[in-house]
């Protein structure tokens, strides 16, 4: 159970990431994290464009999206992974600070993978970055490269 | 509404009075005063319906008051019209009666002198049309009237001078002229005839008074009529006028109303947007803050765990208690917020499914404590379940909560039945209790009785449990006493029987 593929942080706001970063690091998993501070530098690094440019070929194990992010936001983001066929099977977890029920229905009916609420209480926060990153990182087995091109061609 | 309601009265006070004669000055204007302010009154507790209603059946009483005198004035005339004719053709008939009668005496004296038959032309046509013309006066007059009674006269009068000078015609065919001459120089019928001249002219006369006296009728009635009308058409106009203000003036209120709630929808609607947006933006941003003070008095902790002293690492721990504190409070609100806003649904509510799983839910709780529970058989109930589930689950967390001091706790949940629709249901405890003078303040938002040191919890609870059963269309209330326990109503629609 090593982790071979990176973790996508979209994170605008640096405490959040600093917090997510360091609840990450209990696990060894932070320097597996390639952080964007917006959904276009998510978008940039999905389609290997830009500052991305030379990064190894391949999709990330997860996408852990915040909700409300300059430039492009993470419903925007979402949309376009899951309308792309070579996006599509990436996991793809909202981790942000809405519980509004219009966001997580957005959300879901968008073909997010999981919405999780980021805990205001710091220990809880911990444990929920730890799992999500263990879990989407270690313990789910992603999809094989090219299986939403393969989905698309059988259909 | 109310606003308008002294402009609309004086506007009511104007028509009334126009419509009423004015009050007389003296001791009748204090009565007439306050008679008329009672009905002023009675008038402005009536609806716009029933004070138009009440102003267009005033309107048909006129009508039908109005029509009905006329109708009788105009039989008046009408029947004074023919009586005018008849005692016309009344007088006309004895002066014909009159001159046939002396015609007839006149003849009649000069056959006696001269024995010539043909002088006695016109003594036989009286002798022939006599009985005609009684049956023609007589059917001028009515039989109980004096007229009557003076045709039935003047006929015998008549009857009586054609006996007296067929007498006379009979004598002189015998005895020839010498036998008549005395009758001839005075006159045969004299006597009866200047009585039937006399009883004539009477008759006469009295026909004309009784002329004259309809004439004056006939022209006051005509008069009376007249005014009459003039004033019922004022009234009338008036009423309609009034009746058309009141209207007019109710339409016009309705559509400032109208215009004026369609203005406040709008209000309601932007003002229910920017809450929302307000609530998202609460939910959204004010947290983060929260997350980062917990996150990085945590890490100073862990980092500094060896070298801060037990006083410095209380602050820490406090200052991470307070954020998480606040965080629990924003979530609270924004739950409260919520369950204002949310869409309801209305179904048939199995109160007694209800209570066993909240229970359930509830048994982390009631881990280690001994409750003996009371619970009776609960009605069907109409509502939101899920919304009724929070009800519960606060007013029986808030029961098994406030009893934990209590060594014998005892909660009972129980209904009784409060008219055919709606069912009172409660929750009732033998915990610490409260004091019935802060009643009121137990259902408000963040509102609580106990330190957080002796019950823990933000005080939305109550609140929550107020702001649905409101949305219900039920009410929530409490009663208790200090170290009495506590017994927690709330009303409900019962559910309709399936049947």
């Amino acid at each position: 159970m090593t982790l071979s593929k990176p973790i996508v942080l979209a994170e605008d706001n640096p405490r959040d990431a600093e917090l997510t970063l360091a609840a990450m690091e209990e696990h060894q998993l932070a320097d597996k994290v390639i952080l964007c501070h917006d959904g276009a530098e998510v978008l940039d690094y999905l389609y290997c464009r830009g500052p991305f440019k030379t990064r190894l070929q391949g999709n990330p194990a997860v996408v852990l999206l915040d909700l409300k992010m300059p430039k492009v936001d993470g419903l925007e983001v979402l949309r376009t992974i899951k309308n792309d066929a070579d996006l599509r099977p990436i996991p793809v977890v909202m981790l942000t600070s809405s519980r509004e029920e219009r966001d997580l229905a957005e959300s879901y009916a968008l073909g997010a993978n999981a919405y999780v609420v980021k805990p205001v209480e710091f220990h809880q926060f911990l444990k929920a970055v730890k799992e999500l990153g263990v879990f989407w990182g270690m313990i789910n087995e992603p999809p094989p490269e090219g299986a939403g091109r393969a989905a698309g061609r059988s259909a | 509404m109310r606003m308008d309601e002294p402009n609309h009265q004086q506007a009511l006070d104007a028509a009334v009075d126009a419509a009423l004669p004015s009050p007389q000055p003296g001791a009748g204007a204090v009565v007439q005063h306050s008679f008329l302010t009672a009905i002023l009154r009675s008038v402005q507790q009536r609806s716009i319906e029933q004070r138009v209603l009440a102003g267009f059946g005033l309107v048909f009483a006129g009508i039908l008051v109005i029509s009905v005198i006329s109708y009788r004035n105009m039989t008046v005339l009408i029947r004074n019209g023919h009586q005018d004719q008849r005692s016309h053709e009344f007088i006309q008939l004895l002066d014909a009666m009159g001159e046939a009668m002396d015609d007839a005496e006149n003849g009649h004296r000069r056959f006696l002198v001269t024995g010539d038959e043909s002088y006695l032309t016109a003594y036989n046509t009286l002798r022939e049309r006599a009985p005609e013309f009684a049956r023609y006066l007589r059917e001028l007059t009515s039989p109980e009237s004096s007229q009557g009674a003076h045709v039935t006269h003047l006929a015998q009068l008549i009857t009586q001078q054609l006996q007296e000078e067929r007498n006379a015609i009979e004598l002189r065919n015998k005895t020839g002229f010498e036998g008549v001459r005395g009758m001839a120089l005075t006159g045969v019928a004299k006597a009866s005839l200047d009585a039937a001249r006399k009883l004539q002219a009477q008759m006469e006369q009295e026909e004309n008074k009784a002329l004259a006296q309809r004439v004056i009728e006939s022209t006051s009635t005509t008069r009376s009529s007249i005014i009459l009308l003039s004033i019922g058409a004022l009234l009338l106009f008036v009423l309609l006028a009034a009746v058309y203000y009141l209207i007019r003036h109710d339409i016009t209120a309705r559509r400032r109303i109208a215009a004026e709630l369609q203005r406040r929808g709008e209000l309601l609607e932007a003002a229910n947007k920017e809450l929302e947006a307000f609530s998202y933006s609460v939910s959204h941003d004010l947290r983060a803050p929260l997350r980062h003070i917990d996150g990085y008095a945590s890490l100073l902790a862990k980092a500094t765990a060896v070298s801060l002293d037990d006083k410095a690492k209380r602050y820490l721990h406090t200052i991470s208690e307070a954020a998480t504190r606040m965080g629990q409070l924003i979530d609270d609100l924004l739950v409260f917020s919520r369950m204002g806003r949310q869409e309801m649904l209305h179904g048939t509510v199995n109160l007694d499914q209800l209570i066993a799983a909240v229970l359930h839910d509830l048994r982390h709780d009631l881990q280690d404590r001994t409750i003996s529970w009371k619970i009776a058989q609960l009605p069907d109930v109409t509502g939101d379940a899920a919304m009724l589930r929070q009800v519960f689950v606060n007013l029986i967390a808030n029961a098994i909560k406030f009893t934990s001091t209590q060594p014998n706790a005892t909660i009972e949940i129980g209904s009784r039945s409060d008219g055919p629709n709606e069912a009172v249901l409660f929750v009732r405890d033998n915990g610490v209790g409260f004091d019935m003078q802060y009643a009121n303040k137990l259902f408000g938002v963040f509102q609580r009785l106990h330190r957080a040191d002796e019950f823990e919890g933000t005080g939305i609870g109550l609140a929550n449990v107020r702001r649905i059963i409101h949305r219900h269309g039920g009410k929530s209330w409490a009663e208790g006493a200090l170290g009495k326990g506590a017994t927690f109503y709330v009303s409900l629609p019962l559910a309709r029987p399936s049947t």
